[in-house]
């Protein structure tokens, strides 16, 4: 009997995510047990074999992956007395950590549109520059396309994680 | 005659030369104070055309401010006196005419914009709000009917409106940093402060809410996002704040291939939310009934079964002895099915008893009826199937989505909604593990409400502290009677949402009524004369016309005595990953034993046929 491995997700190479599919686990299983199987005449590899059948079985199913899943976000010990990490670590607002998310949230939201937006601010910002109404007006006008594109930008974006 | 004549000519000149006077100064301000009068049309127009309440424009307003407060302080650290600041408008406004009259008029815009626009959008607030009250009021429009046309139309641009801003990822996450669980864009806020986004407090979901709406219209989308929200803004309060960590359980008593379906939708969005474990019962996860604390599993097997009254009370309560004494044996309650109905044969009693007189005369009363009691009972178990027979408990997991059967086989979902309910409420109140803050919804409880009717599982939960959601499709799907159906929506302190659904006027009246101005005009020898009299009239606060004219995914939410129309957002989750929790701190102790080599395992069932079965194997 084979114990199941640490993290069923990267023995597959898949990445540790809830909602893969069965196709996505499938394929993934069968590219490991074809370069790795036993009956191979070099072969095969069958200790990475074992364990990717032991992840496999895990898997398989959406309750195995919901389970795997929550395992690897428990942090589960490995031996030992373990003090376990202050939970609100992990979802403390920090700007840093919003600030270093913004990219994949323009990438998984909306950035074309985003880009048009911006693209809009930017020429009406220089055109404001352009007209000479004077530094007053014109540092007014920008803080006013600044705040439009603030207050318009964060729906083109995705929602950060957990929510 | 001619005296009389001329006087009425010179009345008349005067009349229209003060009209003509006071329509030139106003056109002469108005083109003073173009750059305002250009951005309130704007506005105007943009209200009009948008469905927007006034509401919009002044918060467009007061976001215009940082951009006059800005050029203001420019302007103060150029002027030498408090006069010259005060006057520094006024001679950009004049100096922006220059700047016309020189052909320049984008420079002109862009020297008075600075006040032009807040101004320009508060005057425009000010004029939208007084159309909307004319117009309402029966003092503007040229037909009577212009009041039933505008609301009409304003509805629909609204409704347009809202469901453009839902399709924004951004502005719809299931829950907001603070702990408000968004549910979708403001269509009309009646009594409610207009907010553009409908968010409610999660706390009000840990409260009662019901839910009404036929099917089709956008019920289960409501649902889901209000229990991914609510996950996500509890789970976030629980890190933050300390508060019990969340548990959802979802208890969908239709049953069939959607419910699969569903289950697989809200597993998603419940992951992305930062739940672990997503247990779908009885498919893929089972409970046990067998957890529970002996007196209550007595209790519990005894209402699972159809006991009857009159001359079957005697039978009945044979019934319960028996569970009794196999249950509460001192061996402790049993561990499955199995051994429960082991229990129930005379010579198990009589060897758990043995020594106990009294309980040794009970079990040899009943021993006649043991054989009928267990017949019952391994028929009832058979039929509950194997998903209340363990192993697993419901704190095991972050959410638990049940599929009853309810339409396929409604006696056995029904027993199994009262099990499942009997299971929640020992995860409320049992003092062993971690307090649990539950949430309790139920999709078509109607279906399984036979045993344990609804208004019971809301007093329940009330008392247990559990917040229950339940969902019916119409008025009548939330109880037996009137009196049943007012009791339970009465009380749902947490609001109701009310979808399209035939018979609304019930839920309007719980709404309640609001105060509006009433004019009735004159109509004399079939024009629509310039008499009238107005007064306090109550209006529907929750319109149940609108409610039957709502659309997929539009839905009305009723609390505090007000109404939000909204268009729910669809529920979708944030692609971007939970980041983990991180890694606990290891003490190290004894070293593991090394383990020996792993051996090749047998491959998975059907997995060796996946790899190398029929077409598999090039």
């Amino acid at each position: 009997m084979t114990s199941a491995p640490a993290d069923p997700f990267a023995v597959l190479g898949l990445p540790a995510r809830p909602d893969l599919t069965d196709e996505q686990v499938r394929a993934a299983w069968r590219q490991v047990a074809t370069a790795t199987h036993p009956d191979r005449p070099d072969g095969g590899d069958p200790a990475r074999y074992a364990a990717a059948s032991a992840a496999y079985a895990m898997l398989r199913t959406p309750w195995g992956r919901s389970e795997a899943y929550a395992d690897l976000a428990a942090a589960p010990p490995l031996t030992g007395r373990v003090i376990p990490a202050a939970p609100a670590i992990r979802h403390r607002r920090s700007p840093w950590r919003a600030a270093a998310l913004i990219p994949a949230r323009i990438w998984h939201g909306r950035p074309y549109r985003l880009a048009v937006r911006i693209v809009a601010a930017a020429a009406l910002a220089i055109v404001a520059v352009h007209t000479g109404a004077g530094t007053p007006a014109v540092a007014g006008l920008i803080t006013g396309i600044g705040v439009w594109l603030v207050l318009t930008v964060r729906g083109d974006l995705a929602p950060p994680p957990g929510r | 005659m001619w005296w009389y004549l001329r006087a009425r000519l010179v009345l008349w000149l005067l009349r229209v030369t003060g009209r003509v006077l006071r329509w030139a100064v106003l056109a002469a301000v108005l083109i003073a104070a173009s750059p305002v009068t250009i951005v309130a049309g704007v506005g105007f127009a943009g209200a009009w055309l948008r469905g927007w309440p006034p509401a919009r424009l002044r918060r467009a307003a007061c976001w215009a401010l940082p951009m006059t407060g800005v050029y203001l302080a420019g302007r103060a650290l150029q002027a030498r006196t408090w006069l010259a600041l005060a006057l520094a408008p006024v001679r950009d406004w004049q100096q922006a005419w220059h700047q016309v009259s020189a052909g320049r008029v984008v420079t002109a815009f862009a020297l008075t914009a600075p006040v032009a626009v807040p101004a320009g959008l508060f005057a425009a607030a000010g004029l939208w709000a007084w159309r909307i009250y004319a117009i309402e009021n029966g003092l503007a429009g040229k037909t009577a009917t212009a009041p039933v046309g505008f609301d009409v139309r304003q509805w629909r641009r609204a409704s347009r409106a809202a469901r453009g801003r839902v399709a924004a990822p951004g502005t719809f996450p299931l829950a907001t940093p603070s702990g408000q669980v968004v549910m979708g864009a403001t269509i009309r806020a009646v009594g409610h402060r207009w907010r553009p986004v409908l968010a409610v407090p999660y706390t009000a979901m840990s409260r009662h809410q019901v839910i009404i709406g036929a099917t089709g219209v956008g019920k289960t989308n409501l649902m889901m996002r209000s229990w991914a929200g609510w996950f996500a803004a509890a789970l976030a309060a629980h890190y933050r704040h300390g508060a019990a960590r969340p548990l959802l359980i979802v208890l969908d008593c239709k049953g069939g291939p959607d419910a699969r379906t569903k289950a697989a939708r809200t597993r998603v969005l419940l992951h992305a939310a930062g739940a672990g474990r997503v247990a779908v019962w009885p498919d893929e996860a089972t409970v046990s009934l067998w957890g529970l604390p002996p007196a209550e599993l007595a209790v519990t097997l005894f209402q699972l079964i159809e006991t009857g009254t009159g001359e079957a009370a005697y039978y009945a309560d044979v019934t319960q002895a028996v569970l009794t004494l196999a249950v509460t044996a001192p061996h402790g309650p049993p561990a499955d099915g199995a051994a429960f109905l082991g229990r129930l044969e005379p010579g198990w009693l009589d060897a758990a008893y043995a020594g106990d007189a009294s309980r040794l005369a009970a079990v040899a009363a009943a021993r006649r009826s043991l054989g009928d009691v267990s017949l019952r009972y391994r028929t009832l178990l058979s039929r509950l199937g194997p998903g209340l027979d363990g192993p697993g408990a419901l704190p095991g997991a972050d959410a638990w989505y049940c599929i009853l059967e309810g339409t396929r086989e409604q006696s056995v979902a029904e027993a199994q909604a009262m099990a499942l309910t009997e299971l929640v409420a020992h995860a409320a109140t049992s003092r062993d593990g971690e307090p649990r803050a539950i949430l309790l919804a139920c999709d078509d409880y109607s279906a399984v409400s036979g045993r344990v009717p609804l208004w019971q599982l809301y007093e329940r939960g009330r008392s247990l502290g559990v917040g229950v959601q339940v969902s019916a499709q119409s008025w009548q799907g939330l109880g037996r009677d009137d009196d049943e159906r007012r009791r339970i929506a009465a009380t749902a302190d947490g609001g109701i949402w009310l979808m399209r659904t035939p018979y609304p006027q019930p839920v309007s009246e719980l709404a309640g009524t609001r105060k509006v101005i009433e004019t009735a005009t004159k109509v004399l020898g079939g024009v629509w004369g310039d008499e009238g009299s107005s007064r306090v009239q109550h209006a529907w606060t929750a319109d149940p016309g609108i409610a039957r004219r709502l659309v997929t995914g539009q839905a009305g939410y009723i609390h505090a005595g007000g109404c939000t129309w909204v268009q729910i957002a669809r529920p979708k989750p944030s692609p971007l990953p939970i980041p983990p929790l991180p890694e606990p701190v290891l003490i190290p102790s004894a070293p593991e034993p090394a383990r020996p080599p792993a051996a090749v395992p047998a491959a998975p069932a059907g997995a060796l046929d996946d790899l190398f079965g029929p077409g598999d194997r090039s």
